[in-house]
């Protein structure tokens, strides 16, 4: 009997008489995962994790497995368009990468001349390994403006990291927290950043103690020591409290705050403001509770803070985050191994160095959209996007012309759907680059093929702070498609940029890797390169802040004019907020929680993944639905003060009866008229993006937590349909 | 004759469905959108447990069972159980009738309206007789709860990791006790 061995790359080669395989860096999320592919007639025959990788460790979830299918979708954009019919009308001429950038060129260059480059809107989607070159081409430019989901997604852990501590801290799975909060995500089934869900599982097999925060009942919370049932959108108050009993009982490591924290009497003012009866009525959670997990926190050592996303989608985006560092920081386990670790990228061009932030002129700077009012966001090149809508829609304070949209779906992705469809209407010209004519594509001028990352070269995880790169190694040519870093290098020359810019993509990657006296060839052949490994740097140089401390009181807020200490808002729409609202909007409605097999707004053509969830699905619970007249299995409506969707429901017991938790990222390929059913299920048609519901600080649209009303939709009630 | 069996710990599968795919791209073509698998990957509540909320994710595949029922119900034999433990079904044999189906104490055989023959999972044996782990069970699983090997030689790694969690997960997944009856 021949012996087993995991991913036994000789043998798969042998039985099934592959060609070749090629190690590369999956990207159907922001990247992370090693992969072996197997090729056969120069096709993609087979893909499985790379046990050499030191993130995922060979395992894969979902959507790398299914990369292949993505590549070579029926329905992939494989040449560039031009649209030849009205907006939306599904009228397209196939033309050349030639006249596809001389177009798109020709445009950038007349509406530069006419009304200044801050005219011209430069966008990307969540990050996907291309923000650098996009801001690259256009602080080159001279647009400030560039549109991406970071004033709520990882930028805001970004910006409130480097003002706290410098950068952001990573938890050190390598050394096994001992406990772990998993505070408003799932990274079992998603992928908050740098995080994949392999280390995580390990850690609680090796015994860690897990505290959940989620409204929701996830697998994690029912297997979790402690799962505090949150009301949504209180995540602040909840960290407050938790704060305060670390405080009050004296549970903190003393000599990190005496010796490392600026601003501590303030900060304990401010969190005794929040005692724990006031914390258990705005959060809904039992005080006992509250204080127990405090307890196992910060007694547990080391401890870490498994975060993501859905803190950063509210009113307190910056807050929430800022108290999360708190904790992980007063309780001693920033840069403490198996806590959370500040860690050193390797020595390459940095993506702030590779994007040209410091060539973007100072009064072109001052020009970025929103910029006076989200000035956290600004400083870190981050704008609000409904001040892009606005400008486009209204021309204040100046025109928008033209928008650059690249691996982009903001028809479904962005707060008030209907309003951002309205912008995209107007714009005088926007060109798109993606794998399929997706509802916001089909509103573009001109559609680019955009390169899978089975067909591009490039340093994984290059913006990542975990301290390792990986190369990502082309494999297949489908088609056309460019690489979105290909395309702009190309289209950076069209426009004058060529002396900032490379002959080929490969001089870029050089360029990246230089400092390290290494060139994209020798790269390639690598594992990957890890920064060096050290904790507790603060001990010797303190942290990158103002104040060369751990800033609990944030001098940098202080400046811009901020609360310089954190504090808890309610939601622009909840029962406290706005009562009257929520007598006829009678539930919370959060959105967002992460479906296996699609990544936002992706994957629902590729079959294998759309099985697993045929539906976009919202959850109620039975007592809930029994009072508003609704079956399982039912199609009903959801209905904001924005607007009303359709989504199927599924009762669950597994949420407070007051909140009815949907999907997002909805659209249906399969529908074939131009709009691809981009309203009928998309809760972003239901989503606030007023200005004043934002976070002040850093923009963050509060898309998670809202007020809505739930109803059989007529002609479908309790028929179910299979 | 070394045993060879699959047993997923349910306890601490995150359902992220990454195996169900993964079968997927065993048994069909890359060009194939779609097409058939052997295990699916189900939400078993949340609901109440003794008085307290719970939720777990279940695995169905067929367990290859020590005296497989559904291979008794079969009047055409087309399910046998190999030396080595696996239960296979031959599709040559197998005449549509589905009468294993209602057998399986798992409800791991399906019927295929295509093909008119029942399916289920045949352990990769076309992989196992070359050394090669079954493709769910070739470290893709990010929560490592899906083994291949000796049935004994799991039930111990199993209550390894148990007693390193701290006692948790202490229900033993359902085809130890199975494959011993
Ligand atoms: S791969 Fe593992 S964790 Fe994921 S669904 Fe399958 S058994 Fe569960
Ligand atoms: S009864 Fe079910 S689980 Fe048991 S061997 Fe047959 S198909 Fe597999
Ligand atoms: S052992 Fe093979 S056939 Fe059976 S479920 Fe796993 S991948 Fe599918």
């Amino acid at each position: 009997m021949p012996e087993f061995r995991h991913s036994n790359i000789e043998r798969e080669m042998e039985v099934y008489g592959y060609d070749s395989f090629v190690k590369s860096h999956c990207r159907m999320c922001h990247g992370g995962c090693g992969v072996i592919v197997y090729v056969k007639d120069g096709k993609v025959a087979k893909i499985a994790g790379d046990p050499d990788c030191p993130i995922a460790h060979g395992t894969l979830c979902t959507k790398g497995l299914a990369s292949a299918q993505l590549a070579y979708h029926k329905d992939r954009l494989t040449y560039p368009v031009k649209r030849i019919g009205p907006k939306a009308s599904g009228k397209w001429e196939r033309i050349s990468w030639d006249e596809a950038l001389d177009t798109i060129a020709e445009r950038i260059l007349t509406y530069k001349e006419k009304y200044g480059p801050e005219s011209v809107v430069f966008g990307y989607g969540t990050g996907r390994e291309n923000e650098a070159v996009i801001y690259r081409i256009a602080n080159v430019l001279g647009s400030p403006n560039v549109i991406t989901a970071g004033h709520f997604c990882y930028g805001p852990r970004i910006c409130t990291s480097i003002i706290t501590c410098g950068t952001n801290p990573i938890v050190d799975y390598e050394n096994f927290p001992k406990c772990i909060i998993m505070w408003g995500n799932n990274v079992t089934i998603s992928n908050p950043d740098e995080y994949k869900g392999e280390p995580f599982s390990v850690a609680l097999d090796k015994g860690a103690k897990l505290i959940v925060v989620d409204p929701r009942l996830t697998r994690p919370a029912a297997r979790a020591n402690v799962w505090l049932q949150l009301r949504p959108g209180t995540d602040a108050a909840l960290a407050l409290g938790m704060l305060n009993v670390i405080v009050n009982e004296e549970l903190y490591d003393r000599e990190f705050v005496e010796k490392y924290t600026h601003g501590w009497d303030p900060f304990v003012q401010r969190v005794n403001e929040y005692p724990l009866e006031r914390v258990q009525e705005i959060t809904w959670v039992p005080k006992e509770k509250i204080r127990e997990a405090a307890r196992l926190f910060a007694t547990t050592k080391p401890a870490a803070i498994q975060w993501g996303v859905a803190i950063e989608q509210q009113t307190n985006c910056a807050d929430n985050d800022r108290l999360l560092m708190f904790l992980m920081g007063i309780t001693g386990n920033i840069d403490a191994p198996g806590g959370q670790v500040l860690n050193r990228t390797p020595n390459v061009v940095n993506v702030g160095q590779f994007g040209a932030h410091g060539m973007l002129p100072k009064d072109q700077f001052a020009k970025r959209l929103g910029g006076e009012r989200f000035r956290l966001a600004s400083r870190f090149a981050i704008l609000q996007p409904k001040c892009v809508w606005d400008a486009i829609l209204e021309e204040k304070p100046y025109p928008v012309k033209m928008l650059f949209l690249i691996s982009s779906n903001p028809v479904i992705t962005r707060a008030n759907a209907k309003e951002v469809y309205r912008a995209l209407e107007k714009v005088d010209f926007m060109a798109v680059a993606d794998f399929f004519l997706t509802p916001t594509a089909e509103l573009a001028d001109i559609v680019l093929p955009a390169a899978t990352w089975l067909e591009m070269d490039y340093v994984g995880d290059f913006w990542k702070r975990h301290g390792y790169i990986l190369p990502r190694r082309k494999v297949i040519q489908v088609g056309e498609c460019r690489s979105d870093h290909e395309m702009l290098n190309d289209l950076a020359h069209r426009i004058g940029q060529g002396q900032y810019w490379w002959n080929n993509f490969e001089e870029a990657l050089d360029y990246i890797l230089h400092p390290m006296n290494t060139t994209w060839k020798d790269f390639k052949k690598m594992n990957y390169i890890r920064g060096e490994v050290k904790y507790y740097k603060y001990k010797e140089g303190g942290f990158s802040t103002p104040t060369r401390k751990f800033e609990l009181y944030s001098t940098t807020l202080e400046k811009m004019g901020y609360d310089p200490l954190p504090q808890h808002r309610e939601p622009s729409e909840s029962p406290v907020s706005t009562p009257e609202l929520y007598k006829e909007y009678p539930y919370i409605l959060i959105t967002g929680a992460r479906q296996p097999g699609f990544f936002h707004t992706e994957n629902r053509q590729i079959g294998r993944l759309r099985e697993l969830h045929r539906d976009p699905i919202v959850e109620i619970h039975p007592d809930a639905a029994a009072k508003e007249g609704i079956h399982e299995g039912d199609w009903v409506i959801i209905e904001s003060r924005r607007g009303i969707v359709r989504q199927r429901v599924r009762l669950s017991l597994g949420r407070d009866p007051r909140i009815v938790a949907a999907q997002h990222g909805w659209w249906f390929p399969e529908k074939k008229d131009p709009g691809h059913g981009w309203h009928e299920s998309n809760i972003n048609i239901l989503t606030d993006n007023a200005l004043e519901s934002c976070d002040p600080a850093m923009g963050a649209s509060n898309i998670r937590t809202l007020l809505c009303r739930i109803y059989p939709e007529k002609k479908a009630s309790y028929e179910k349909k299979e | 004759m070394s045993k060879h069996a699959i047993i997923i710990e349910e306890f601490a599968c995150w359902g992220c469905r990454a195996c169900e795919v993964a079968c997927k791209q065993e048994y069909n073509s890359v060009d194939a959108d779609n097409g058939i698998k052997y295990l699916s990957v189900w939400p078993d509540g949340p609901k109440l447990m003794n008085g307290k909320l719970d939720f777990v994710w279940r695995v169905n595949v067929c367990k290859h069972c020590d005296d497989p029922p559904c291979a008794q119900a079969c009047p055409v034999e087309a399910i046998t159980k190999r030396e080595d433990g696996i239960v296979i079904l031959d599709y040559d044999k197998c005449n549509g009738c589905q009468l294993c189906i209602d057998e399986c104490p798992y409800h791991a055989i399906r019927f295929d309206e295509e093909k008119k023959t029942v399916t289920k999972c045949n352990l990769c044996h076309h992989r196992v007789d070359k050394g090669l782990y079954p493709a769910c069970a070739d470290n893709i699983c990010l929560a490592h709860c899906i083994y291949f090997g000796d049935p004994a030689e799991i039930e111990q790694k199993i209550l390894e990791k148990r007693k390193a969690r701290g006692g948790w997960g202490d229900i033993l997944p359902k085809v130890i006790t199975i494959s011993r009856g």
